[in-house]
């Protein structure tokens, strides 16, 4: 027996063993993910009122495009894709770096302060925002004793504002999830290469273009998927800050799903139907976004 | 100009951190007023703490709905832990074409929105005679694709020259997860836990779904429902959400510097 | 290692096949069991389950043994939690009793078939107001309890009005052109707003389509949206109202109830469940008043409207079918003193008609100056023009308000409510 396939025949041995590593998780996930899924799948050929369904095959996909709330929903929906994670990224970026800095004062006060809107729950935290983003409530107090504005901002009653609102929110709670990924890989990146580069007269805006970004790449494509499927599947915030409006201004893809089941007389195939196309988006955008990012694994 | 760049830095840190620790501010604020100061926006400090404490003591079983957040919390987290790290580093040390595959489907059904599996997910809770129990709550959140795709990453860090030693010491496949790779990857472990508790504390819309008895709510659903009635009162449900918040404030800070060099793996 | 998994996915296949089949609805009786146990969904603690436990009392002294369970969840957490039982097939996690709200009945009786138990003959429905037993009609089988009447009026602050110049005989039997004529008044005069307004909520709307015993669907359940005189008059009532400065802007629930708590706001129309809210501001007492509602501008409407309202329902699956509805009999369709109870304690108005001659709803109300409150609302209650809701009021509502956008920056009302209705039916298809 030569030594490869020694260790071949080993590797084999251990191989018996890893069905004990991974078999829990992958029954659970049969059991818990891929039924469930299967069965949603069967239910997006159907159409119905309630527990009344009969087969429909593709009519429900035929229906998307005469859906005129289903095509405001995804444009809403990529409208927050395209602004909010791109800000929140970068957002996101910016403070890692400046509390990667180790002559930084405060850092871990810094670290702490910003981290901390992740802990809250989505109830808590809409709960809040509502409060505080009322006609009279706290922000636009403070912005009109401030002179900012003249008059009250309608945070959640105009069709724009109702957007930016819904931004604020997201980037809110979740910059600082995003920041301690970079913040962790930023330790990763050896302070020699900082300090050639500043040798070499490089300024920290072009450090931070030319060294921190590309350095980060994985990572900051990891942070991106995680981002667009977080996005695409947006509905706590919307549903407890706006409930979609006004005028549908903010109604997402996955409240539409949610109203066709529990708010509207329930159309459950529809709104299966609707889930997968969520799936597909995502599916595409993660594609895209690998081949954008380089092949190197995240 | 260096002190300027120098100055604007602090000054842009010191906005994000108040913009980021406001709502909490305000809901600390808000917890000692009246309903109506606080859709006002009263930014100072009342005298109504302890009357808005009370009524909700009187309004729900506090003790009891803490209980039950923390049991499923806690008990989500340790077998969460356990599933995830097994499998994550199953997948990693044993690779194979085929468990790629699985281990790459898995991953994709990630993406599919939890409002489409909800029903069938119930279903099957409800056939095996097991709504309104804590342990439907826990199970189908213990087998996290994510936390399984976090174990996974960072096991890329761990050093295979130590399954090697032990292998040739004569420790079992099991005996090398539980004696050095547990040990080895205590930060791992304890990014994880806080990321897990924080997903079960605040977990709603299943919970929802699934209990039905007064007594096993969470304190999620206890927020929710005081925020609809047709009259809420804005302080008690701020003294409600004080309580829901402090404990993964808590653990937060218990656990702050082994998250971060957890987290570190992660992204390897 | 192929063949295990795909066992174990055939396995449970099986397993969920297996457990469709398995309904245990076989064992529901209609005969009381004393020592049995129901459990009732509701939301809202202030109110219906304030009003739930009062009625849970006064049962559990004539049946000390049978154990009853009050579940409180938001009312969105509610519905969504009622659907997903329904929807699974199974019935093991339903409660005996569910409160629903009376837009959705019909909703709730078509899309699931067989569910809910049919009470006719179980409870004289003739003691209770007609629309309300209406909308529970499916067949000509009548499938819940009435609850509570959601007849609507406007609450108005007394002293701000007369600082205005205004008495209430000038605020009696007007309509909504007069309305706005009086509020742009107060707020001239006053400066106080007359009205906290969401610009997206369909409340108001819905109180003033009723009011001309109209609605969202002809008589047939068919979408009528595009040539109804009174749906265009109450679009036309919006936008003025919106476009006015006599508005004071909210959104959501708290922060309306906050705006006539604080003093912010002259007036409230809505239904008589927020008594309740209005009298909670006790700094307030005795500056209150109720008028009737505004009229349409259109051909029969009335001074008399309603908006929400609730009714129970006993669920077919229940193990103690028949202990729930003796429940609900003893109670809700028979107990006079239990309903000036609940309208003394929680400002409740019961669509029971022989409830309304009781003491409570005769009595002179110092929140409100003295005024006979529940007596006029009972007036006008009987007054409230029954109408068919249909299936599809959230539909409707959601299609309508996708317009008013356009609406309100100047289009053409017609030309919105034209597209409402072509969305609306191909929503429902």
């Amino acid at each position: 027996m030569n030594k490869n396939q020694k260790a071949k025949s080993l590797e084999k041995a251990y191989e018996k063993h890893s069905w004990g590593f991974i078999g829990i998780a992958v029954i659970m996930v049969l059991i818990f993910n891929v039924y469930p899924i299967i069965n949603s799948l069967v239910l997006s050929t159907m159409s119905g009122k309630g527990v009344v369904m009969h087969f429909n095959g593709l009519g429900n996909i035929r229906r998307l495009f005469d859906d005129t709330v289903f095509q405001t929903a995804l444009k809403n929906t990529f409208t927050f894709f395209i602004i909010q994670v791109p800000i929140m990224i970068f957002l996101a970026l910016i403070i890692a770096a400046f509390l990667n800095e180790s002559t930084l004062k405060f850092r871990s006060w810094f670290r702490t302060a910003i981290f901390l809107p992740c802990v809250t729950s989505l109830v808590a935290y809409s709960v809040l925002f509502k409060s505080m983003f009322s006609f009279d409530g706290i922000i636009n107090t403070t912005l009109l004793n401030l002179h900012i504005i003249q008059q009250p901002i309608p945070w959640l009653l105009d069709p724009f504002w109702a957007k930016v609102t819904i931004i604020l929110a997201i980037t809110w709670r979740w910059t600082g999830y995003n920041m301690i990924f970079y913040l962790a890989a930023l330790q990763n990146i050896d302070s020699s290469i900082y300090e050639a580069a500043r040798i070499d007269g490089a300024s920290k805006s072009k450090q931070f273009m030319k060294i921190t970004i590309p350095m980060l790449k994985p990572v900051i494509l990891f942070t991106t998927i995680m981002s667009t499927i977080g996005t695409l599947q947006l509905f706590d915030e919307v549903v407890n800050l706006t409930g979609g409006g006004p005028s549908d201004s903010t109604l997402t893809l996955s409240q539409y799903i949610y109203n066709l089941s529990f708010k509207f007389t329930p159309n459950f195939g529809y709104a299966a139907t609707i889930s997968y196309v969520i799936v597909f988006i995502v599916a595409i955008l993660a594609w895209l976004q690998f081949k954008v990012g380089g092949e190197r694994n995240a | 100009m260096r002190k300027l760049s120098e100055a604007l830095k602090y000054i842009f840190l010191i906005i994000i951190s108040f913009i980021s620790i406001f709502p909490f501010v305000w809901m600390i604020i808000g917890a000692t007023n009246t309903s109506t100061d606080i859709t006002k926006g009263k930014l100072l400090f009342g005298n109504q703490f302890v009357r808005n404490f009370k009524v909700l003591v009187e309004t729900v079983d506090l003790p009891q709905i803490l209980f039950n957040s923390a049991k499923i919390a806690v008990f989500t987290t340790l077998i969460s832990l356990l599933i995830a790290s097994l499998a994550g580093y199953g997948f990693e040390l044993y690779k194979s074409k085929f468990k790629e595959k699985i281990y790459a489907f898995m991953l994709l059904t990630m993406m599919v929105p939890f409002a489409a599996l909800m029903i069938p997910l119930f279903r099957l809770f409800a056939n095996a005679n097991m709504l309104d129990s804590h342990i439907a709550v826990i199970i189908p959140s213990v087998a996290s694709i994510f936390i399984i795709f976090f174990f996974r990453q960072n096991t890329k860090s761990f050093p295979l020259e130590l399954v090697q030693a032990a292998r040739v010491d004569g420790l079992n496949e099991f005996q090398i997860f539980f004696y050095i790779y547990m040990p080895t990857m205590k930060s791992t472990y304890a990014a994880a836990s806080i990321i897990v508790f924080m997903t079960a504390w605040n977990n709603f819309l299943w919970p929802l779904i699934i209990l039905q008895s007064q007594s096993k709510k969470t304190i999620t659903l206890v927020i929710s429902s005081l925020s609809s009635a047709y009259f809420p009162d804005f302080g008690v449900i701020m003294v409600a959400i004080i309580i829901a918040t402090l404990p993964t404030i808590l653990i937060f800070f218990l656990m702050q510097k082994r998250f971060v060099e957890g987290m570190l793996g992660s992204i390897k | 290692m192929k063949k295990f998994l795909v066992g174990i996915l055939v396995f449970m296949m099986l397993f969920s096949l297996v457990g469709c089949n398995d309904k245990n609805d076989s064992e529901s009786t209609m005969d009381v069991n004393e020592n049995g146990k129901i459990t009732i969904w509701a939301w809202d603690p202030n109110f219906n389950i304030a009003i739930m436990e009062e009625a849970k009392a006064r049962f559990e002294k004539e049946y000390p043994n049978v154990e009853i369970e009050i579940v409180d969840y938001a009312k969105a957490d509610l519905e969504q939690k009622l659907h997903t039982n329904l929807a699974s097939g199974t019935t093991n996690g339903l409660p005996d009793i569910v409160l629903i709200e009376d837009y959705n009945a019909q909703m709730y009786l078509q899309s699931y078939p067989g569910s809910f138990a049919d009470l006719t003959g179980q409870i004289d429905h003739k003691d209770f107001v007609d629309y309300k037993t209406e909308l529970m009609t499916l067949d000509g089988k009548v499938y819940g309890v009435p609850f509570d009447s959601g007849v609507a009026g406007f609450y108005y602050r007394t002293d701000i009005l007369e600082a205005a110049g205004y008495s209430a005989s000038d605020l009696a039997d007007i309509t909504w052109d007069d309305f706005i004529k009086i509020a742009q008044d107060v707020k001239d005069k006053t400066g106080t707003a007359m009205l906290a307004f969401d610009p997206n909520d369909g409340g108001l709307m819905r109180i003033m389509m009723q009011s001309a015993g109209a609605w969202y669907f002809d008589e047939e359940g068919n979408p009528n949206l595009a040539n109804n005189p009174a749906l265009e008059d109450a679009v036309r009532v919006y936008k003025e109202i919106a476009g006015s400065n006599f508005i004071k802007p909210t959104s959501g629930w708290g922060e309306w109830v906050g705006a006539f708590n604080s003093g912010d706001t002259a007036s409230v129309i809505t239904g008589v469940w927020i008594t309740g809210s209005v009298k909670a501001e006790a700094s307030q007492s005795g500056l209150w008043a109720v008028a009737p509602v505004p009229r349409l501008n259109v051909a029969n409407s009335k001074n008399a409207s309603n908006l929400g309202g609730s009714s129970w329902y006993v669920l077919n699956s229940s193990k103690e079918k028949g202990t729930a509805i003796e429940f609900l009999k003893t109670t809700y369709a028979k107990d006079v003193d239990f309903y000036q109870n609940i309208l003394v304690d929680r400002g409740a108005v019961g669509s029971y008609i022989p409830s309304q001659s009781g003491s409570a709803y005769v009595a002179e109300d110092p929140f409100f100056n003295g005024q006979k409150v529940y007596a006029d609302f009972s007036k006008w209650m009987s007054e409230i023009p029954a109408i068919n809701y249909g299936t599809y009021t959230y539909e409707a509502d959601a299609a309508i308000f996708g317009q008013m956008g356009e609406v309100y920056s100047g289009g053409n009302i017609k030309d919105a409510l034209k597209k409402a209705e072509d969305q609306l039916k191909s929503q429902i298809q």
